[in-house]
C-alpha cells in the first residue's frame, strides 16, 4: 500500500503509531465515485422516445372508442372485421418493408407467420359464442372497473425500449399483452351477437399483440415519420373519443400531453437528484472470456 | 456482546464474538452474552467456557439466523438482564442484527453505553440494502462508538450510516471522531504448517469456501481449465458446498479434469487446517470481502494466497505473501501463474510466513484495543434525552420523525415497565465465575 506523507498505511496488519480512530484526510473515501456512469437526458430526445407511449396510450383510447361504438350499433360488425384484416395486411407489408432494412433474426419465416395467424383467426371465430357469455352473471360495473385496470396495468407494463428484444421477451411485456387481451375479453363479453364479440377481440388481438412488434420496428425509422406516426395516431383517436363524451376526450388529450411533454420535462428536473456511489466495497462483476 | 449470530452457529461473527469475549474475561472484564434460541430446547441461560454466561431469548427466527425488527418486545428481556447482571457497557454485532439494533435504542434508559461493530460491506443500490441502510443510519445516530473491521469498511459504513457531523467551526460536514478501525484476528495455534514439508514435484491448489455467485465461482470454473493445461503439475482440491457445485462438476466432466480437481464437499471447521496444509497456494475468488478471514488462515498455515483485489482484501497481508489479481479470467490466470513460478522457485517459506501471521494479528491485542474504545467511551458524555431526539429528527423529512416517535413511545414503555415490574423486585446476579476464585477452590 503506498504510505502517506505523514507515515499512515492502509493496511490492517500493521500496528500503526496512530490511534485507531485516525481518519486520514487525504485518502478516506478517496476511492469513492460518484455517478460514475451518468450521461444526463437531454429534454427533446427524451420527448421523441415518449413518442412509443404517446402511441400506446392512442391505440387504448381508440380501442375504448371502438367497443362503445359496437356497443351502441353504431357500428356494424362487419366493418370492424374488413378494417382488421386489411389493417393486419396493410401493418405486415409495412413490417416486412421497415425490416428490410434491419433484419431480425427469428424462426418466424412468412409461412409460419401466415400460418399462425390463420389459426388465430379460425380459433377465435369458434371461440366467440364461448367468449360471449363469458360474464354473464357479472354486473357491468364491475366490468368497467376490471377493465379499466387491467388496461392501465397494460399502460404500465408495456415494452417502450426501442429495440427490439432478440432474446426471450421480458416479462412484463408478456403480463402487458395479457392484461390487454383479457380486458378485451372481458368487454367483448359486454356486446350483443357472436360476430361483433369476434371482430373486437380480434381488432384487440392486432392492437395489443401484434402492433407493439410493428411499433418495434417503427421506432428506428427516421425522426419526422415517427412524429408524424404519432400526431396521426393521437388526431385520430381524439376523434373517434369526442363524439361519445367531450369530457373522456379532453382528460385523453390532458394526459397525452403530459405524458409527451410535461414528464419528460421533470425527469430532465430530477436529474439534479442523482448520487450514484461506487467504490470499493461493491460486489464486483466477473469478466470471463 | 448482543448479537443474533452466536454459537451454535457456526461462522465468522460468532467466532469474533466469542473470541473476543473469552480475551476480555481474561483481562479481567465480566462478559455476558445475549442472543435469540435455537430450537428444540437451546433456551434460556447457558454457560460458556471460560466463564462467558449466554442468554438465549425465545425470539423465532426468520432467515439465517436473523430475527424480525421489532422495536419494543425486546425492552422486558433486555431491561431485566442488563439490571440484574449490573452492566455497563453493551456491545451491538452485525448490522443484519436487529437484537443489536434494538439493543442501542433502549440502552440510554438504564444510562448503560453503547457499541456497535460492523462487520460486512453492503451496497446502496437494491431495495434490501437502502432498507437496511436506513434502519442502520437511525440506530447509529445515538451510539457512543463504532467499529469496523477494515479501512474499507469503514468508509462503507460511515456512508451507509451517515456518520457524518457538523465540524466545531460549523462550516463542512466531517465524520464523527468515534469510527475506529479494529481488525478481525485469528487463533494461530490452530492454524500450524505441515511439520514436514510437501512435495514440490505437485503443487496443489486449495480453494475452500461456499460455493456460491458472490464468492466467484464462476472465475474459478473459467480458470481451472486452463490451468490445468498450462501448468502440467498443478491440481486443484476444492472444499465446501453450494448451489454452484454442479458448474464444478460440469467442468471437470467436460475438460476431463477428474484426476486434477478433487471436491471434498463440505468441510468442518475442525479439519479446515488439515486441508489447507495438503497445499501450497490458497485461491480466493470472492467478488466481495469486508476482512478475508479465510485468506488469513490459508497464509497462517503456510500458504501462498491468490486473491481478487476487493473489498477489504489489499489491506490484510503485505505483497509479498499474497498476488492480487482483478476479478477478470486473464488477471486471475496471470496471477495464478505468477504463484505457481514463486512456489515453484521455493521462494516461499511456510514457517516463516506462519510466524508473521501470528505476530500481525492475535486476540489479545485486539481485544486490548477494543478496551481502549470502551474506556473512551465510559469517559464520554452520556447524551440526554433531548439530545438524542433532536439527532434523530435529522434522519429526514419522512425517517426523523417516525424514529423520533418510535423512541418516546420506548420511553413510555420502559416508565411502564418500572412501575409494572420494579427494580427493588429483580433477582439480582450476586456471584458470576471468576477465574481466581474456581483456581482457589481447586488449589
Amino acid at each position: 500500500m503506498s504510505s502517506e506523507a505523514d507515515g499512515w498505511n492502509k493496511v490492517l496488519w500493521e500496528r500503526q503509531p496512530f490511534p485507531d480512530n485516525y481518519i486520514h484526510p487525504h485518502s478516506f473515501l478517496s476511492s469513492l465515485r460518484r455517478n460514475p456512469n451518468f450521461k444526463p437526458y437531454t429534454y427533446w430526445p427524451l420527448v421523441l422516445l415518449c413518442c412509443a407511449i404517446t402511441q400506446h396510450l392512442a391505440t387504448i383510447f381508440t380501442f375504448l372508442a371502438v367497443f362503445v361504438r359496437l356497443k351502441e350499433r353504431w357500428l356494424d360488425a362487419r366493418v370492424l372485421l374488413w378494417v382488421s384484416i386489411v389493417s393486419f395486411f396493410g401493418g405486415y407489408a409495412m413490417y416486412e418493408i421497415l425490416s428490410y432494412s434491419n433484419p431480425v433474426r427469428g424462426a418466424f419465416t412468412r409461412s409460419n407467420t401466415i400460418k399462425s395467424s390463420l389459426l388465430v383467426f379460425l380459433a377465435l371465430m369458434g371461440l366467440s359464442p364461448v367468449l360471449r357469455t363469458l360474464t354473464a352473471a357479472t354486473s357491468s360495473d364491475s366490468i368497467w372497473a376490471l377493465s379499466a385496470c387491467l388496461f392501465f396495468l397494460n399502460a404500465l407494463l408495456a415494452d417502450y425500449s426501442s429495440m427490439k428484444p432478440l432474446r426471450q421477451e421480458r416479462l412484463t411485456s408478456v403480463l402487458s399483452m395479457n392484461a390487454a387481451i383479457s380486458s378485451s375479453v372481458v368487454l367483448a363479453s359486454r356486446l350483443p351477437d357472436d360476430l361483433a364479440v369476434f371482430a373486437l377481440v380480434l381488432f384487440a388481438v392486432q392492437l395489443f399483440a401484434l402492433f407493439p412488434i410493428l411499433r418495434h420496428q417503427l421506432q428506428v425509422t427516421p425522426q419526422v415519420a415517427q412524429i408524424l406516426f404519432t400526431l396521426t395516431l393521437c388526431v385520430l383517436s381524439f376523434a373517434l373519443t369526442l363524439p361519445l363524451s367531450v369530457s373522456v376526450a379532453y382528460l385523453y388529450a390532458g394526459i397525452s400531453i403530459t405524458v409527451t411533454f410535461v414528464a419528460p420535462g421533470v425527469l430532465v428536473w430530477a436529474q439534479k437528484y442523482k448520487n450514484e456511489i461506487r467504490g470499493p466495497w461493491d460486489v464486483a462483476v466477473p469478466r470471463l472470456n | 456482546m448482543i448479537s443474533d449470530f452466536f454459537h451454535p452457529n457456526v461462522g465468522g461473527v460468532e467466532n469474533h464474538i466469542f473470541m473476543l469475549s473469552a480475551n476480555l474475561i481474561r483481562r479481567g472484564h465480566k462478559v455476558i452474552v445475549i442472543t435469540h434460541s435455537h430450537p428444540p430446547d437451546r433456551v434460556g441461560v447457558r454457560w460458556l467456557l471460560p466463564g462467558l454466561k449466554v442468554y438465549y431469548i425465545p425470539f423465532p427466527a426468520i432467515a439465517s439466523s436473523a430475527t424480525l425488527p421489532n422495536y419494543f418486545m425486546f425492552l422486558p428481556y433486555f431491561r431485566v438482564i442488563i439490571a440484574r447482571e449490573h452492566i455497563h457497557l453493551i456491545h451491538a454485532h452485525a448490522s443484519l442484527s436487529s437484537l443489536g439494533q434494538e439493543a442501542i435504542l433502549h440502552a440510554h434508559h438504564l444510562g448503560v453505553r453503547t457499541v456497535f461493530t460492523d462487520h460486512s460491506l453492503f451496497g446502496f443500490e437494491d431495495a434490501a440494502s437502502i432498507l437496511t441502510n436506513k434502519l442502520l443510519a437511525a440506530a447509529l445516530k445515538n451510539v457512543d462508538a463504532v467499529i469496523c473491521v477494515s479501512h474499507t469498511g469503514r468508509e462503507n459504513t460511515v456512508l451507509r450510516g451517515q456518520l457524518f457531523e457538523m465540524s466545531e467551526d460549523s462550516s463542512a460536514l466531517v465524520v464523527r471522531p468515534n469510527v475506529y478501525v479494529i481488525p478481525n484476528a485469528l487463533v494461530a495455534e490452530q492454524f500450524t504448517p505441515a511439520t514436514k514439508p510437501v512435495s514440490s514435484e505437485t503443487i496443489y491448489i486449495v480453494v475452500l469456501s461456499r460455493l456460491a455467485y458472490r464468492k466467484g465461482i464462476d472465475l474459478l470454473v473459467a480458470t481451472a481449465p486452463r490451468i490445468c493445461s498450462a501448468f502440467p503439475n498443478v491440481n486443484f482440491i476444492v472444499g465446501g458446498d453450494g448451489p454452484k457445485l454442479n458448474d464444478l462438476l460440469q467442468v471437470r466432466e467436460r475438460h476431463l479434469l477428474q484426476d486434477r480437481i478433487e471436491l471434498l464437499g463440505p468441510v468442518r471447521h475442525r479439519d479446515v487446517r488439515d486441508v489447507l496444509v495438503r497445499g501450497s497456494i490458497f485461491l480466493n475468488t470472492s467478488l466481495t470481502e469486508s476482512f478475508g478471514i479465510a485468506i488469513l488462515e490459508a497464509a497462517c498455515a503456510g500458504l501462498y494466497v491468490v486473491s481478487t483485489r476487493v473489498g477489504g482484501v489489499p489491506e490484510i497481508l503485505p505483497r509479498d505473501m499474497i498476488s492480487f489479481a482483478k476479478p477478470e479470467e486473464d488477471d486471475l490466470i496471470r496471477a495464478l501463474s505468477e504463484a505457481v513460478a514463486i512456489v515453484s522457485k521455493g521462494q516461499h517459506d511456510p514457517l516463516e510466513a506462519h510466524q508473521k501471521v501470528k505476530n500481525f494479528y492475535n486476540w489479545g491485542e485486539v481485544a486490548e484495543r477494543t478496551e481502549i474504545v470502551y474506556d473512551a467511551v465510559v469517559k464520554s458524555e452520556q447524551k440526554d434525552l433531548w439530545t438524542r431526539m433532536q439527532r434523530t429528527m435529522e434522519l429526514g423529512p419522512f425517517a426523523g420523525p417516525i424514529y423520533t416517535i418510535i423512541l418516546v413511545v420506548d420511553c413510555l414503555f420502559f416508565l411502564f415497565l418500572e412501575w409494572l415490574m420494579p427494580r427493588h423486585d429483580l433477582d439480582f446476579v450476586q456471584m458470576h465465575w471468576e477465574h481466581h476464585n474456581f483456581r482457589h477452590v481447586v488449589q
